[in-house]
């Protein structure tokens, strides 16, 4: 890492550090999702930017992860702890199920499928009742202790996601990485060098799968609730939208995609109901003006 | 769980009772078609240009609200219900063409997760913007008297409007046959669903034909819409519910084929009303797993060829 | 599978390094390997020539993995090895380049060798270690072998075609295969170029003692040096053996090497 980049990294870290104590509780409310959802647009990064693999249904992910919590703390009545450790496993065997079909296939057919499967996720959520509550959700769940206070929870939410991150950060540098990077350039050559390209490529849908059932426990913990929207397909594109935004080339895009995102989305919405039509006509700009993203290189490289 | 059982049970022999059967069959084969005419075109668009159009239900939709408002604003009775299936196709016609000159041209190049967003992108521009012409309210849209009520056939009275939309259904499913097999037109779009190479040595404007496929599936879906406005509740949110049964279907029978989007219409049709017998909560469930199983077992479809 | 089955028909001959007893191959009705028996010792550098369709690709695909033989075994170092699949094929020592160049385009030259190497070692799994400084040292050996240690920081992707079919070259080796297949090595070089690169890999199989099966069009390539000849056509083993045997034998004359020079310049540019 570059001696700039390392100042602009400090910077940032300072930054998220100590601004958001500074608002009020509605910032810090948005300073967490925004945090949030960076680590999800990551973890939805892992597959398309470095492995290539296009999921349409890592909304699935994230919204189990948050059932996941929902579930253990109103119905079984778990400690907060455990139901957040419980997240990212539950994202993950639900991840692997999929992925273990899923990798077989590349391309749109890879994207139809994760669909499929989020489909079936969701209409499971929708009407298993008894469990999620169905249309109306889970609500009511509350945090312990000083994490009650938006802005205590806002710096674990941070020092959870930056562990997260740079968790993933080491991973797309390490061998895995790299060769994740060399199966999305021409898998077949890969292949014949020796690695089992389709497990390389499920235990990477695993880890994303993980990482985005992290960041939806953390959200049902940030909002208090869990709602089948989280999993429907509309909700697919947000990580995808987010992954582009910031650029789908660079390590660090999608944690910008997600911050702009989500400032756009709560400074649109707090002055128009049309949301989605600003949304609309951002994501058709961006895919006909910026295709590299916010922090799009020239030389198109992952990751350095 | 004994309950549930025999609840399951009860349900089960109405599959013995030959009206039920009957009613059931028809059902599942009105909605099939009007499946039918939504995903002819998404499975054409996908076929000849290879973008899956998440927005394809967003037209339906438009289809359905301009023939709401021709009946409602313009003409009533036979003749307006006519003129609102005129006007579903055409307006439909220029908007799917206006499109595809537009945006989507610009992007065949592009890679997939750009094509997935730009047509997403239309999913929710189109949504807003129905929201914005007219309202947030649903409504229903009156059948012409001539086909409202129900009809005695083969021991059961089923609803007059519903035999029509099939018997609609079928007509398409000729006349696409026909355009696919006997026009100019319709020899192109299927060389280029086999073969794109081949397009240019036959010396096609590939640029005037995609444009012509797309402004044909838009207005398909159109039409559709407008057919389809008597039985649904037109309101927002309508193409969010269409594109998903859509995708369901052209997944199923294969994505670039008519006969499999006909097919795979009847299909789902059919797996929804007789799965709303035995399983009246896990239908939508069912539909699902009904798409995974293909994919994960015959990645193209029943009728599609693998890449 | 008993051990007089797995060995040559002749006791006293050797055990091959690859042996391929009557392989079939069909994709529907076209029959792509018709009871195709070759047997490569240790060191030959085997040239398998013949038209296009003639079945040098689906025999290439098969030894390495991508299809599955509908008939025949496969025999490396006399252990079975039919129907394995492609990373089970390399780990055994089956590499292979291919006739459409395949470097890492988006990674440079250094990279492109360490993937290779870290596949090799069997740490392509590894989550947590630093990849950029794992096996420098072995991979700037082998870019020094090919001649490329020069462009070690360039993108693969904007290298010259003839450097990338060379980093292709040292990617094959960096799994330090027994058995090297070259499908088209010199594709799309001009004529001088050709013999450069071939005799290139001509020198390092010699160097390190490396087994190598490769297809050519190019007959002054093939002459210059193969240890001997398989003459492939419809599917089948036309003919067998040196060079010299093969050149003067009247039937591969007829069918193959009988056509005229604009014929074979016609099928490169096909290729």
């Amino acid at each position: 890492m570059s001696r700039t980049k390392l100042g602009l990294w400090s910077v940032a870290a300072l930054l998220f550090l100590v601004a958001p104590l500074g608002l009020g509780a509605f910032w810090q409310f948005i300073a967490i999702e925004a945090l949030v959802f960076a680590l999800y647009a990551m973890s939805f990064n892992l597959l398309l930017g470095y492995g290539g693999m296009l999921s349409f249904g890592h909304a699935a992910y994230f919204g189990l992860g948050a059932y996941g919590v929902g579930i253990l703390m109103a119905k079984l009545s778990a400690p907060f702890w455990l139901a957040l450790l419980a997240a990212p496993v539950v994202a993950a065997v639900s991840a692997a199920a999929v992925g273990y079909f899923s990798v077989r296939l590349t391309g749109i057919y890879f994207a139809m499928l994760t669909f499929a499967f989020q489909m079936l996720f969701f209409t499971v959520a929708l009407k298993a009742t008894v469990l999620t509550g169905g249309d109306d959700g889970i609500v009511g769940l509350t945090r312990p202790g000083i994490l009650v206070d938006p802005a205590v929870y806002y710096l674990f939410v941070l020092f959870i996601t930056a562990l997260a991150i740079g968790l993933l950060y080491r991973m797309v540098n390490a061998p895995f990485g790299q060769t994740l990077r060399a199966i999305r350039d021409n898998a077949r050559r890969v292949q014949h060098l020796g690695v089992h390209t389709r497990a390389h490529c499920w235990l990477t849908f695993v880890i994303a799968g993980a990482f985005a059932g992290l960041a939806g426990g953390l959200f049902a913990l940030s909002t208090g609730s869990v709602f089948p929207g989280w999993l429907d397909w509309t909700a697919s594109a947000t990580p995808i939208v987010m992954a582009v935004l910031g650029g789908l080339r660079v390590f660090a895009g999608p944690i910008a995609g997600a911050f702009v995102f989500v400032g756009l989305e709560t400074v649109i919405s707090g002055h128009t109901e049309y949301w989605p039509l600003f949304m609309g006509t951002i994501i058709i700009a961006l895919v006909l003006l910026l295709p590299g993203g916010i922090l799009g290189t020239r030389s198109g490289r992952v990751g350095h | 769980m004994e309950s549930l059982l025999d609840q399951t049970w009860q349900n089960f022999t109405l599959f013995g009772n030959p009206t039920v059967v009957i009613r059931q069959t028809l059902s599942g084969i009105s909605h099939g078609m009007l499946l039918f005419l939504i995903s002819a075109g998404l499975s054409l668009i996908f076929g000849v240009t290879r973008i899956l159009n998440f927005a394809h239900g967003g037209l339906f939709m438009l289809g359905a609200y301009v023939a709401m408002s021709v009946i409602g604003l313009v003409l009533g009775g036979l003749p307006g219900f006519v003129l609102s299936l005129i006007a579903g196709a055409a307006l439909l016609l220029l908007v799917g063409g206006g499109l595809e000159i537009l945006l989507l041209r610009r992007i065949y190049r592009s890679a997939h997760e750009f094509q997935l967003l730009l047509t997403f992108g239309l999913v929710f521009v189109i949504g807003d913007l129905v929201m914005i012409i007219w309202d947030r309210e649903e409504r229903s849209v009156a059948a012409p008297e001539l086909l409202s009520g129900a009809t005695r056939l083969i021991g059961v009275t089923f609803p007059t409007y519903r035999l029509f939309l099939i018997l609609v259904g079928i007509a398409v499913a000729v006349a696409l046959w026909v355009l696919l097999h006997r026009t100019r037109f319709g020899i192109w779009i299927r060389a280029a669903t086999l073969d794109r190479e081949m397009l240019g040595a036959l010396g096609v404007n590939t640029r005037r034909l995609y444009t012509g496929v797309f402004a044909l599936g838009a207005a398909l879906a159109g039409f559709g819409g407008a057919l389809a406005a008597p039985v649904l509740a037109v309101g927002p949110g309508l193409h969010v519910e269409v594109i998903i049964d859509a995708f369901v279907v052209v997944v199923i029978g294969g994505m670039g084929s008519i006969p499999g989007a006909l097919v795979g219409s009847l299909l789902v049709g059919l797996v929804n009303a007789f799965g709303i017998l035995a399983f009246p909560s896990l239908a939508v469930v069912l539909t699902f797993a009904l798409m995974a199983v293909i994919l994960i077992v015959r990645p193209w479809g029943l009728f599609g060829r693998p890449e | 599978m008993s051990v007089t089955e797995s060995r040559p028909d002749d006791a006293a001959v050797p055990e091959p390094l690859l042996r391929i007893e009557a392989l079939g191959k069909r994709f529907g009705g076209l029959v792509a390997l018709d009871n195709v028996t070759i047997r490569l010792q240790p060191g030959e550098f085997r040239a398998v020539i013949g038209p296009n369709g003639a079945g040098k690709s689906t025999l290439f695909n098969t030894l390495t993995g991508l299809h599955r033989p509908d008939l025949g075994r496969v025999f490396l170092s006399g252990t079975e090895v039919t129907g394995r699949t492609p990373h089970a094929l390399a780990r055994l020592g089956v590499g292979r380049t291919f006739q459409i160049t395949s470097v890492f385009s988006a990674l440079t030259s250094l990279e492109n060798v360490q993937i290779a190497l870290l596949a090799h070692s069997g740490r392509s799994w590894n989550v947590l270690a630093w990849a950029r400084s794992m096996q420098v040292t072995q991979a700037r050996a082998l870019l020094d072998l090919v001649g490329l240690r020069d462009r070690e920081s360039q993108l693969a992707g904007t290298l010259a075609h003839g450097d990338q079919k060379r980093l292709e070259l040292a990617i094959a080796l960096a799994t330090e295969p027994k058995l090297l297949l070259l499908d088209e090595p010199t594709a799309g070089m001009a004529a001088r170029e050709r013999l450069e690169s071939i005799a290139l890999v001509h020198r390092i199989a010699r160097e390190i003692g490396l087994t190598v099966i490769f297809t050519e069009h190019d007959m002054a390539v093939v002459f210059a040096v193969a240890s001997a000849i398989t003459v492939l056509h419809q599917g089948r083993v036309l003919a067998e053996g040196l060079p010299e045997e093969v050149r003067a034998n009247p039937v591969v004359h007829d069918v193959y090497l009988g056509e005229t020079p604009s014929d074979y310049a016609a099928e490169q540019e096909r290729a």
